[in-house]
Formats: C-alpha cells, sequence, structure tokens
C-alpha cells in the first residue's frame, strides 16, 4: 500500500504500471489433463465470442450485398459479388469523403486541443505550490459529474452565442477539457523526480521549456493513454456533434449515417457500407494499440 | 531557486501554474460551470421555441412532474438503467472470471470481448435494428431453425426494452470485463492455493476470495455503468428512436426533443437535465459511501 516513493525512476505510479500480476497466476505450467469445466468453459467464451464478432462480421458481409440480396428471405450468407458497388455509389450520392474529413479533422484537433491543455493543467496541478491549488483540483474532478448530456441546451446556448453552431471548432472545443484526463496525467506526473525540474531551472530553462522538453518527453506513456481515448471517444461522438451540426458540410460520420438512416429514401445497402468505413479505423487502432487501450481502461474506467 | 525563478522571463515560478491552468480552466468555467448554473437558471424560467421569457420558479418542475409523458420516460430510465447496471455487472463479472481461469487464449478472449465498446454507438444501434428485424433480421432467422416464432424485438414496448438493455450490455460488458479482469489479476494466487489446501471448491473459492478481493473493482464497474445507464441515448437513437410509443424513450431523448425538436421547451428540457443530474449525483455519491462504509468495518 504504502509504497516508498524512490523518485529516481520515472516510471509511472500504479495508474498506468503494467499489469506484470498477469504473469503471476501464468506459472501452473504442469500438463493437466483437460477436464469437464474447462471444456465447458472453453465453450461458453467461445459462444460469448461469436456474439461479440457475428453482428460486425453480418455487417461486412452485409456491405456487399444488394438491396435485393438484404431483402432475401432466409438471408444469404456469403454476398453474390464481393465488388465494392455500395462503397462507390455512397460515395457517389453522398459526400462520403467531407463527412470522413470532418470527422477525422474533428477527432485529431479535439485530441490535439486535450492533450496540450490537460497535460498543462496537470502539470500545474502535480508540480506547483500555489494558492488555490486544492479548490481547482476539486473543481476539475467535479466537472465529472457534470456530463453534457445534462447540460445539453445551457452549453448549446453558450456555443450560439460564441457562433460557434454549425462548426466543426464548436463540436471541439466544449469538451476539450476532459477531467478525467487531467487526472490521469496529474497523477502520472507526480511520480516524476522533483529534482530533475530542480535541475532544469538551476540551469536556467524556463517554466515552459521545462514542461516541454523535460516533463512532456517522460509522460510518454500517460499521454498515449489520454490520446487513444480521446480519439475512440470522438470518432464515436454522436449526441453533441447532432446538435451543433445543422448543415450537411459540417456533418460526421456517426450523424451522416444516423441521418440517413432515418431518411427511408437511403437504401441500407449504403448505409451498411458507410457503417464499415466509420468502424474500421477505430478497429485498426486498437489492433496497434491493444496493450495500451487494455491497461487504460483497466486502471482508471476511462471513457 | 529564486534566481531561477526571476531569471524565466514572464514565466516566473509564481504566475507559472496559473497560466498552465488558464486554458483548460477558461474552458471548463465557459463550457462546464457556467451552462451549470445558467442550465438551472434557465429551468426556473418560461419559454417557448427557444426563446426565455419570464419567471416561473418551479413552475416548470411542477408541469413535468405532473406529466404522465414525463413519468414514463423517467419509468423507462429507471427500468433500463437498473437492468442494465445489475445484469451488466453480473455477466461482466462472469465473463471475466471465466475469462481469467483460461490458461490459454486469454489475451485473444479479452480482446474479442472488447470489439464491440469500439464501435460507434450510432452504428451499433444500425446493425442491431437491421438484425432484430421481425421480418428478416438474422435474429429471428436463426430462432426460426429452432422452431421458435418471429419475436416481436423492436415492435413492442416490452420487447423493445429487452432490445435496448441487451444491445447496450452487447456495446459495454467488455468495457467493463476488462476493469474486471485487471482487478481479478491483482487478486494475490497464494490466497486460492490456501483455500484449495483447506479444500474448497471452485464456488466457495469464488464467493469468499474472488468477490471480497474484486470489490473495490466492482464498486467502480456498477458506478460506471450506472453513469452510462442513465446517459443512455446514441445506440438506442438508432436502434428503436425510442419506440414503438415513447416505451424506450430515455431521459437524454427526452432532454434532447424537449431543447432540440419542435415544439421546443427549454424550461423543460433543463428542469429535466437537472432531475437527472441529481440522480446520477445521489446514486454516485450512495455508492460510494456505502463503498467507504464497508471497507471500513
Amino acid at each position: 500500500m504504502n509504497e516508498p516513493r524512490t523518485g529516481s525512476r520515472p516510471v509511472g505510479p500504479r495508474l498506468i504500471a503494467p499489469d506484470d500480476g498477469r504473469r503471476r497466476t501464468w506459472t501452473t505450467t504442469k500438463a493437466k489433463p483437460v477436464r469437464l469445466s474447462d471444456a465447458l468453459r472453453v465453450v461458453v467464451l467461445t459462444a460469448g465470442g461469436l456474439a461479440c464478432v457475428v453482428p460486425l462480421l453480418w455487417m461486412f458481409l452485409g456491405s456487399f450485398k444488394s438491396p435485393t440480396e438484404l431483402a432475401q428471405r432466409p438471408p444469404t450468407f456469403l454476398p453474390e459479388s464481393w465488388a465494392p458497388t455500395n462503397y462507390t455509389e455512397a460515395l457517389d450520392r453522398f459526400d462520403f469523403t467531407l463527412y470522413l474529413t470532418n470527422s477525422v479533422v474533428v477527432t485529431v484537433l479535439a485530441t490535439l486541443l486535450t492533450l496540450v491543455i490537460n497535460s498543462m493543467a496537470a502539470y500545474a496541478l502535480a508540480k506547483y505550490n500555489f494558492r488555490g491549488k486544492n479548490t481547482l483540483f476539486l473543481l476539475t474532478l467535479a466537472t465529472i459529474m457534470i456530463p453534457l448530456q445534462v447540460i445539453l441546451i445551457p452549453v448549446y446556448q453558450v456555443v450560439a452565442s460564441l457562433g460557434l453552431v454549425n462548426t466543426l471548432w464548436g463540436m471541439i472545443i466544449p469538451a476539450a477539457a476532459t477531467p478525467t484526463g487531467v487526472f490521469l496525467l496529474r497523477q502520472y506526473m507526480l511520480s516524476i523526480p522533483d529534482e530533475l525540474i530542480e535541475a532544469a531551472r538551476v540551469d536556467g530553462s524556463g517554466e515552459f521549456r521545462t514542461f516541454v522538453s523535460i516533463v512532456l518527453p517522460l509522460c510518454t506513456p500517460a499521454l498515449a493513454v489520454v490520446a487513444i481515448f480521446s480519439v475512440m471517444w470522438r470518432w464515436s461522438d454522436f449526441l453533441w456533434p447532432l446538435v451543433v451540426a445543422q448543415s450537411e458540410v459540417v456533418y460526421t460520420l456517426p450523424v451522416a449515417l444516423a441521418r440517413f438512416n432515418a431518411e427511408l429514401t437511403v437504401p441500407f445497402n449504403l448505409i451498411l457500407a458507410m457503417g464499415v468505413v466509420s468502424t474500421v479505423p477505430v478497429l485498426v487502432l486498437f489492433l496497434i494499440f491493444q496493450k495500451q487501450i487494455a491497461t487504460g481502461v483497466a486502471n482508471t474506467g476511462l471513457k | 531557486m529564486t534566481a531561477a525563478a526571476t531569471r524565466t522571463g514572464g514565466w516566473g515560478i509564481r504566475l507559472a501554474p496559473y497560466l498552465f491552468l488558464l486554458p483548460n480552466m477558461v474552458i471548463f468555467a465557459v463550457f462546464t460551470i457556467y451552462p451549470a448554473l445558467n442550465g438551472f437558471n434557465m429551468s426556473l424560467y418560461s419559454s417557448s421555441n427557444g426563446r426565455v421569457f419570464a419567471w416561473e420558479g418551479l413552475g416548470n418542475y411542477e408541469r413535468i412532474l405532473t406529466s404522465g409523458e414525463f413519468w414514463g420516460v423517467v419509468r423507462n430510465t429507471a427500468v433500463f438503467a437498473t437492468s442494465y447496471v445489475v445484469l451488466g455487472t453480473v455477466l461482466a463479472i462472469v465473463i471475466s472470471v471465466l475469462i481469467n481461469a483460461q490458461r490459454r487464449g486469454r489475451t485473444l478472449f479479452r480482446a474479442v470481448y472488447f470489439v464491440p465498446v469500439l464501435v460507434s454507438p450510432v452504428v451499433v444501434g444500425l446493425i442491431w435494428n437491421w438484425m432484430l428485424d421481425r421480418q428478416n433480421g438474422l435474429v429471428n432467422n436463426a430462432l426460426s431453425t429452432t422452431g421458435i416464432p418471429p419475436v416481436p424485438w423492436l415492435v413492442d414496448g416490452a420487447w423493445g426494452m429487452v432490445s435496448i438493455v441487451a444491445v447496450g450490455m452487447w456495446m459495454q460488458v467488455g468495457f467493463y470485463m476488462l476493469i474486471l479482469l485487471a482487478g481479478l489479476q491483482s487478486i494475490d494466487p497464494t490466497l486460492y492455493e490456501a483455500a484449495r489446501m483447506d479444500g474448497a471448491g471452485a464456488w466457495d473459492q469464488f464467493r469468499v476470495i474472488t468477490i471480497p478481493m474484486l470489490q473495490p473493482t466492482i464498486v467502480v464497474v456498477v458506478v460506471l455503468a450506472t453513469i452510462h445507464g442513465f446517459q443512455s441515448f446514441d445506440f438506442i437513437w438508432t436502434l428503436t428512436g425510442g419506440g414503438p410509443v415513447g416505451a424506450t424513450t430515455l431521459m437524454v431523448q427526452y432532454i434532447y426533443e424537449n431543447g432540440f425538436q419542435s415544439p421546443i421547451r427549454y424550461g423543460i428540457a433543463t428542469a429535466g437535465g437537472v432531475l437527472l443530474f441529481l440522480v446520477v449525483f445521489t446514486l454516485t455519491l450512495a455508492n460510494w459511501l456505502i463503498s467507504r462504509r464497508r471497507e471500513a468495518v
């Protein structure tokens, strides 16, 4: 519990430490006969696992099917042809590339903004003593209790009075100051030895330069976790973009999907193709950053 | 240190923390704290089509608290959130315990169960709306091969509720599973060895070691699931649209519709927001207090 703070290792606190606890339970290497309960467990887990991936596989297969094929009963499993006609048609009929671009722009800029302002705030709260520090930290944490959903209309009014309705900035800025990001980065920065910062000061490095060239590089793992979660969340965010985006020019992918799905004139095969395109990037991201995501979720419950 | 502080040109050590905090705090103040206060304020005024009129006092609250529609939404939200939290937590515990007991394929199962969490909720709603279609959906087609008659998943009120709970769990259980798995892996394995030597079976080990040791993690999951449950909106929007006849309309959708779809009623929508905040706040606080008291014992 009360680990002595060695202070010399720039590793993170337990919050983001790798889950090395796993190895301890792996050590049962003696070959044991397969028992019925083991087999049963594998069967149950496999069935559940199928339930997790089949709907996505079904969407992927469906995205290659024609409307007549989709209406068939009983449904066909594999599409008749693997030609990406639904994808090209979706591109032709809608400003699909525009929505894709909007989604990318919002995701990237919002994540960058979050990283910059969250890490700055976290640094102030972790490494300085100043009047009002505890109050500001508690205030930051308290905003976890006030999600956008419950203050939807008043936030919209603020955004409207700033002229940000129907702009991508209107989607990006309001939720950029995430309390969880500040909290996570602060916890991580606490483990950076003060001596390091003092030494930089003695060498005449300015406060901001110390932050950028010494503190931030040491925080890369924590920054990565915040970045990954911000990307995943912003990419699939819906309610706020729905409220801000009132014309098609600023639709993000989820908004476009929901809007077009509500219009019965848009064929479902095109919706499926768009759904696949909006899903693939996060899946790829997950495959690359699986480890960081797993430890990030496991230790902070960020979302 | 003072010498260094004076040399930092504009970034004096006294001023620095405030400047570092400034951007984050400005956004908090403008887009969270002010709106939260203003939202409460707005809920005390009458409004029509987006224009705020006269002071109403608690009139909006009185109006929604006496409206059948509102209580319908409250009931839906309560039923959904309770089922979602209870069933979701139990399922997540079961899955994580099973995965943790695996000697091989643990990482694979963990990844597979996490995949739905990654899918945009809007897309989740779309897929399941299609899969649960009464006539042509994959689910009913699969059931019919075993002779089960088509289930009116999305066209019957009660089944609609079942559907949004099930789909909500499909989408999020992997997330809770991951948190619990980390909790399970931090339990000291010697505890189990000791229990086995005392002749405890699998169920006894689960009951006497796993659950008590996992309790702090379970509290985290319950708190998160409560917040998620009460704030569910996006996947339901594309799954049922709140229907049939409002049977799956939850609080956030009620706020959204009153705030942004005609007839726009800001007073009602903001009053709904304040009530939702109070409920989630109370539940989170209660959860936290209960878990603290248990730890103290």
